[in-house]
């Protein structure tokens, strides 16, 4: 899925000594000659296609080597700029400020050639590459003041470009090692530089330790505003330094201190910004033409410090949230916290991203300490298990073959290995970027569909062993619990909401598709409000089964009701959040009905457009067409029960706004329950960031909510209106008074990115 | 050289490792992909070589030890390295080649003498 590292090139040819050179100019000038026009010379597998990727040399486009007239080699490739020569504190401040802007820029997604690697400074520290750290310096080789003298740019800036290059090589480091994509996330090029990530960071630390105390030295010599802002930067690199390297360290050290630190340099960095005086001729996108590159030369990113500075703040502030993801209180609590706080706005950045994956799993531990099995008994137990004797067959306590535990425990143990990977990945891939989420959502869903089925054939071998008790239908037929397979539907319905949702957030689907989309949404929430009931149905058997050793109080009893009781009130919690989404979903749905059928819901394909309801339809149901469950539904009766076909306008208003009444009740009553699932005696309050985010989430669906009563309330004047304008004759569609607009994504209008609610204003007729 | 001598002779280069020296002075060291009628040459995995700035050349002398096998442009008392970097896929434009050399092993070149006399 991720990273080309298609210019992974040796750092020199290898070329034999022996090899010999030999003058073929004209042999081959009399032979090209000889061709015909258009004719080509090509190895057999070399393709057109591959030939259009070529750069072309000697055209200023394509060619980052060239020279244009009348440029001199000095010129361009020099830049004419000395690296050596002594700077005013303003420039030394000019300069770090600049450098931090690109440092950002990297952050978000550019190339370091078009960013960071546009520095002479940065240039000479890093080629020739250095092999030991002395050797890093901006009078590299030659230069007559081979001696370091102390001074700002040699002690000072040189510093601060040697921690920043460091800073990079961590960032660098974390993001290759877990999955993200290349120029979509971030550009892991490096154009055959080291980011000196042989040196240990120590160094980098006392080379900023060693400059802080120098300009503290300095006394009056140096404005006392200026050395200020020198030394605030230099200790603000050395914090960013030390909580980068920290890594994922942050499992044991719980310590979020640096990047605290980080985050009160902040203030003073942005105050003394004015102080310094840019130094534009210390960056150059020229040097382009000196790294080893495959792309055509491109011109520098330059974004401002105020960007800059939010980036980093957000990315500070993210990262010391991140603790709050480490406390494991359950699989349930750990999938709402992951995804409040990666749906933030702007989405975290790739770096945080990369270590919230790591985080979650990293050598078959989740959090650095519940091992992979764990966690997936945890969320069956949760869910579907608790106090099974599934979970707790041990082949460490049985050791006769015999023995249904042993098989039962066998069982369980290729569950495990079976079902723990993809599992963990529904955790993981919340950790891409917003599209690659639903993408890599569509592809795994066909995956849950066959582990579910694989699933109901565990269960039903683990019925047999653990000789389940069945439970007897109203018509006399036996049914069974299935909690493996019902586990794995659940998971899979998850899915299923999660790929319209997001939809919605990606803007996937036009105006014309929203009554259908929100018809299909609360489809599937009706159907996996279902598939809890039964979960729920089998819990509550077993929970009755309890009661009578519960009244002999024996121990394991009291336990057993205990884990009973908290899965009850599990999928309580489920059932009112799903309950709050349908009853949206379901009003959202009659409100767009009434929209579509008075034509004045907007539509993005024009009358002669070649797409149809029928294949738009085909199109969404793309990536549920091989899912065996929940079946899909044909396309006639999705147009009759998403057109409600049938219904009057006034049937379908109610439904509208008793739904939207419903709703948020239902949504009050998800706000009032919290974030997380709470164990009574456990700890108050440890995640306060993650959970106001939730909270404001919920607030967020309520507030569209109340925008949906609203359009409603509108839709209902207006179609009143138009019925008494004619007399109670038969309504004449498309001459409701009102006009229809849909709000795009980020729009204030848009309350919640997943609900799409339509502004409807009355026309007032004149 | 007739028309066909003529394919034959360019196929038998496809593959091989062509120096390509341009009309401003850089060199393209690469495999020999494709060439047609106007002498444009597609070069793959190419290295850019380019003459040391003058700066560098300047600078050799108290610099003496930095040095390294490859090619190296000659000048009366020092040898300082072309400098060179990885660019890849690359077409140079028939009109911008000065040179073209053919990097061979000794054997190579004996066994095209022999063919050659025979």
């Amino acid at each position: 899925m991720l990273l080309s590292h298609s210019v992974g090139n040796p750092v020199m040819r290898v070329i034999s000594q022996s090899v010999v050179p030999r003058d073929i100019t004209d042999e081959f000038t009399t032979a090209a000659s000889k061709l015909r026009t258009g004719q080509l010379v090509k190895d057999e597998y070399f393709t057109l296609f591959e030939a259009v990727g070529a750069l072309e040399i000697m055209d200023s486009k394509m060619d980052s080597g060239y020279l244009g007239p009348g440029q001199s080699d000095v010129q361009a490739l020099e830049d004419d700029y000395d690296p050596t020569r002594e700077l005013a504190p303003e420039q030394v401040i000019g300069i770090m400020d600049e450098l931090l802007c690109h440092e950002m820029a990297w952050h978000m997604g550019h190339p370091l050639s078009q960013t960071l690697f546009t520095s002479l400074y940065l240039d000479e520290l890093l080629w020739p590459v250095p092999k030991t750290i002395e050797e890093a310096h901006f009078c590299r080789p030659g230069s007559s003041m081979n001696k370091e003298e102390p001074g700002m740019a040699h002690l000072v800036l040189r510093a601060y470009c040697l921690a920043l290059i460091k800073c990079c090589d961590f960032v660098h480091t974390r993001i290759t090692a877990e999955y993200f994509y290349e120029e979509e996330d971030f550009v892991t090029q490096l154009y055959n530089r080291s980011l000196l990530s042989q040196f240990d960071h120590a160094y980098f630390r006392n080379l900023l330790d060693r400059a802080i105390s120098w300009i503290d030295e300095q006394g009056d010599s140096v404005d006392a505003k200026l050395r200020e802002a020198m030394k605030c930067r230099l200790v603000f690199r050395r914090e960013f330094l030390l909580s980068l390297e920290q890594d994922l360290d942050i499992i044991q050290s719980r310590s979020t201190c640096h990047f605290s630190s980080c985050l009160s340099q902040l203030g003073p960095m942005t105050n003394s910004v004015s102080l310094g005086r840019p130094v534009p001729e210390a960056f150059s996108w020229k040097i382009q033409r000196k790294l080893a590159s495959t792309v055509p030369p491109r011109p520098m990113v330059k974004i401002s410090f105020e960007d800059a500075l939010a980036h980093l703040k957000r990315l500070c502030q993210d990262a010391m949230d991140l603790l709050e993801v480490l406390d494991y209180r359950g699989p349930h609590n750990l999938k709402v916290a992951v995804w409040a706080l990666l749906s933030r706005k702007p989405q975290p950045s790739v770096y945080i991203r990369s270590l919230l994956q790591s985080m979650i799993m990293k050598n078959v531990t989740v959090l650095g300490d519940v091992p992979l099995k764990q966690f997936l008994y945890d969320e069956l137990a949760e869910i579907v298990l608790p106090s099974s004797i599934l979970l707790q067959a041990s082949k460490d306590e049985t050791e006769m073959p015999s023995d249904p535990r042993f098989q039962i425990a066998n069982h369980m143990d290729a569950f495990v290995k079976r079902f723990s990977q993809p599992f963990v990945d529904t955790f993981r891939s919340a950790c891409l970027n917003r599209c690659r989420i639903r993408r890599t959502i569509c592809h795994t869903i066909v995956d849950w569909d066959n582990l579910q089925m694989e699933a109901e054939d565990l269960d039903e071998q683990l019925r047999t062993l653990n000789n389940e008790p069945p439970l007897m239908l109203q018509n006399g037929d036996a049914t069974y619990s299935y909690p493996l397979s019902s586990w794995a539907y659940h998971q899979k319905l998850n899915q299923f909401r999660l790929i319209i949702q997001l939809g919605f957030e990606l803007s996937i689907y036009s105006p014309e598709e929203l009554p259908g989309m929100y018809w299909y949404l609360s489809h599937i929430c009706s159907t996996h409000l279902g598939h809890i009931d039964r979960i729920r149905t089998f819990i509550v058997a077993t929970a009755k089964r309890n009661l009578a050793a519960l009244a002999g109080e024996q121990r394991d009893a009291v336990e057993r009701h205990a884990a009973l009781q908290n899965t009850l009130r599990l999928l309580e919690r489920l059932t009112t959040q799903i309950v709050a989404v349908d009853a949206f979903a379901i009003s959202l749905h009659a409100l767009y009905v009434l929209l579509a059928r008075h034509n004045v819901l907007p539509t993005a394909s024009g009358a002669q457009a070649y797409s149809s309801e029928r294949l738009r339809y085909e199109l969404r149901m793309k990536p549920f067409l091989q899912i065996t469950l929940p079946e899909l539904v044909p396309f006639d009766e999705f147009h009759r029960e998403a057109m409600l076909e049938g219904d009057s306008d006034e049937i379908v208003l109610d439904r509208a706004a008793k739904a939207i009444s419903e709703a948020r009740k239902a949504w009050e009553a998800t706000l009032a329950k919290g974030a997380f699932m709470r164990d009574s005696q456990g700890p108050g309050n440890p995640t306060a960031a993650i959970e106001e985010d939730w909270n404001q989430d919920v607030k967020n669906v309520m507030r569209a909510c109340i925008g949906a009563s609203l359009a409603i309330e509108s839709v209902k004047k207006a179609l009143a209106t138009q019925g008494s304008s004619q007399d109670g004759r038969t309504p004449n569609p498309g001459h409701l008074q009102l006009q229809v607009s849909i709000p795009e994504m980020g729009s204030k209008a848009r309350w919640h990115d997943w609900w799409i609610v339509p502004q409807v204003v009355l026309v007032s007729q004149t | 050289m007739d028309e066909n001598h003529a394919f034959q002779y360019l196929e038998s280069l496809i593959g091989q490792t062509l120096r390509l020296h341009a009309t401003d002075t850089r060199i393209f060291v690469g495999t020999f992909k494709c060439t047609d009628s106007a002498r444009n040459i597609i070069l793959a995995s190419t290295y850019e070589y380019r003459f040391p700035s003058p700066s560098a050349v300047r600078d050799a002398p108290t610099d003496a030890e930095n040095q390294d096998a490859g090619i190296a442009a000659e000048s009366p008392n020092v040898k300082v390295n072309m400098t060179s970097r990885f660019i890849g896929l690359v077409v140079v434009p028939g009109h911008h080649i000065t040179k073209i050399e053919l990097e061979e092993t000794p054997q190579q070149s004996r066994v095209r003498e022999v063919l050659k006399k025979s």
